[in-house]
């Protein structure tokens, strides 16, 4: 079955997806990160005023088995963390576009150019 | 999570186009590509703990022993009781060195007055094979490792045995708990033994890679679901079984991974009798689980003041806790008389609950 990927949104290589308004870009996981790693059991996510570096990771994801870093796609500072998702984790399962991870106040916006477009993506998510 | 290329090195069990053809998600497992899931690990647990579902386990090795010193032969390399064990029943047992250090642990089955089959971790063959061979020159035994020859279907679950009296390969004559038996089903010569690594009820078949298709395909057609390796080992920490280099390990010995009840200082000369009678554990194995956050293996254990006092063996999610749980080695001589414990994990302290008995007790007969 293939993946959803909405054509609003920007990707990365390391299947997140990025959703930018103004300098704000809210951020999560794919529908294909969600599938290849299965029930997800456990998010930790980082505080409200944590800076991130892009490619910096600022949390964890984690299935019944695995453990898997999440990587920040953009430069910029926290300023929403979506705690909701340590109660109901397995919603980035069932919702993986819904459940949003982090909001970033972006502090170099012109890094969004270096996300891939939904064709892009799309490309890596066929084997 | 990135796509990865099939590597030509590694094994493939006799059902590998039937895993790829259910999606299975597959990995590399001791030199074989394995099924690790094939929908939910979740669904898997739930389907062996109240249903029926079924593993491709044929990585696992399989040594036939014959000849009039075969049962003698066993009970001396092993450290649990294999004489007193009935004709057509099996032992688990770890096989340890003379110093006592595990080489593997093990499922002897005495399946005729003098033939034994020996079910050894897919990882060890050959460790295994050699070290056997070698123990083997003052017994009139033969030995052969048909590992490559035989297919291993385990199907698990309260249901099991319903599935298998619908298939005709179990009638209604008495196979209790760890019986096993040649058997000639369907017109195949089959191992059938209730034996698994669950902690359910369940069967294990040993047969040619032939009829393993014909029988994962019927199982499925009875609605059995296809499991992984993942659930396989979620339902034996839930259980607490022991994983080799995981509780156990070349440099550990049974007595420190809580198999104490498996070496028999009654029984006559076996191989690290001696060692193992003098021996005082380095490790105390615990069972752990957390209220929050999940313990991975290698993840630091503390004790109130904060000190590392050992490690976690195997952790992971229970689905029948709904939290994480772990097995820990814990250094004999820091073992906190208070019991409490903390788990590290990516720097955060958290507190543990200490259970005394395994997290769940399955429902095996």
């Amino acid at each position: 079955m293939a993946s959803q990927i909405p054509s609003e949104l920007k990707y990365t290589k390391d299947h997140e997806w990025a959703k930018i308004e103004g300098d704000v870009a809210t951020i999560g996981i794919t529908d294909f990160a969600q599938s290849q790693l299965g029930d997800i059991v456990f998010v930790e996510l980082p505080e409200v005023g944590t800076t991130l570096d892009k490619e910096a990771t600022f949390g964890v994801v984690e299935s019944i088995k695995s453990v898997s870093d999440l990587y920040s796609p953009l430069t910029g500072e926290v300023i929403e963390s979506n705690t909701d998702l340590e109660a109901s984790p397995e919603a980035c399962n069932s919702e993986p576009y819904g459940s949003w991870m982090i909001k970033l106040k972006l502090s170099n916006p012109n890094e969004v150019e270096e996300l891939m477009s939904p064709e892009d993506y799309a490309g890596i998510c066929d084997e | 999570m990135s796509g990865t290329l099939r590597d030509v090195s590694l094994g493939q069990t006799s059902l590998y186009q039937k895993h790829i053809d259910l999606k299975a998600k597959m990995a590399p497992f001791a030199g074989y590509d394995m099924p690790i899931q094939y929908t939910s690990v979740k669904e898997e647990v739930i389907a062996v703990r109240e249903n029926v579902g079924v593993f491709d386990v044929s990585h696992m090795g399989e040594f036939f022993v014959e000849g009039e010193a075969a049962h003698d032969f066993v009970d001396y390399i092993i450290t649990n009781d294999f004489m007193g064990a009935e004709l057509h029943k099996a032992v688990y047992s770890p096989l340890c060195r003379e110093d006592g250090t595990v080489i593997d642990d093990l499922i002897a089955y005495k399946i005729g007055r003098e033939e034994v089959l020996i079910c050894v971790n897919a990882a060890n063959i050959k460790k295994d094979w050699d070290w056997i061979v070698a123990q083997s020159k003052k017994f009139k035994v033969s030995l052969t490792n048909k590992s490559e020859q035989y297919s291993l279907l385990a199907i698990q679950g309260p249901k099991s045995e319903e599935i298998l009296k619908s298939l005709e390969i179990l009638d209604d004559i008495e196979f209790p708990y760890y019986a096993a038996k040649r058997l000639n089903v369907l017109n195949q010569d089959i191992i059938l033994a209730r034996t698994g690594y669950t902690g359910e009820d369940g069967f294990e078949v040993f047969c040619s890679h032939e009829f393993a298709g014909e029988l994962w395909d019927k199982f499925l057609s009875k609605g059995v679901t296809p499991c992984g390796l993942a659930s396989r080992d979620v339902l034996r920490l839930e259980v607490c079984y022991p994983l080799y280099g995981h509780e156990i390990n070349d440099e550990v010995t049974p007595l420190d991974a809580g198999l104490k009840w498996t070496v028999k200082m009654d029984k006559e000369n076996y191989i690290g009798k001696l060692a193992l009678s003098e021996y005082k554990p380095k490790y105390r194995l615990v069972k752990l689980s957390l209220d929050k956050g999940i313990p991975r293996d290698d993840y630091p254990i503390l004790d109130e003041k904060e000190n590392v006092i050992g490690k976690v063996t195997s952790g992971t999610m229970s689905v029948a806790l709904g939290k994480g749980i772990c097995l820990a080695h814990i250094e004999k001589e820091k073992f906190p008389e208070s019991k409490k414990f903390l788990v590290e994990i990516r720097g955060r302290k958290y507190e543990a609950n200490y259970h005394t008995k395994a997290f769940i007790s399955g429902g095996h007969k």
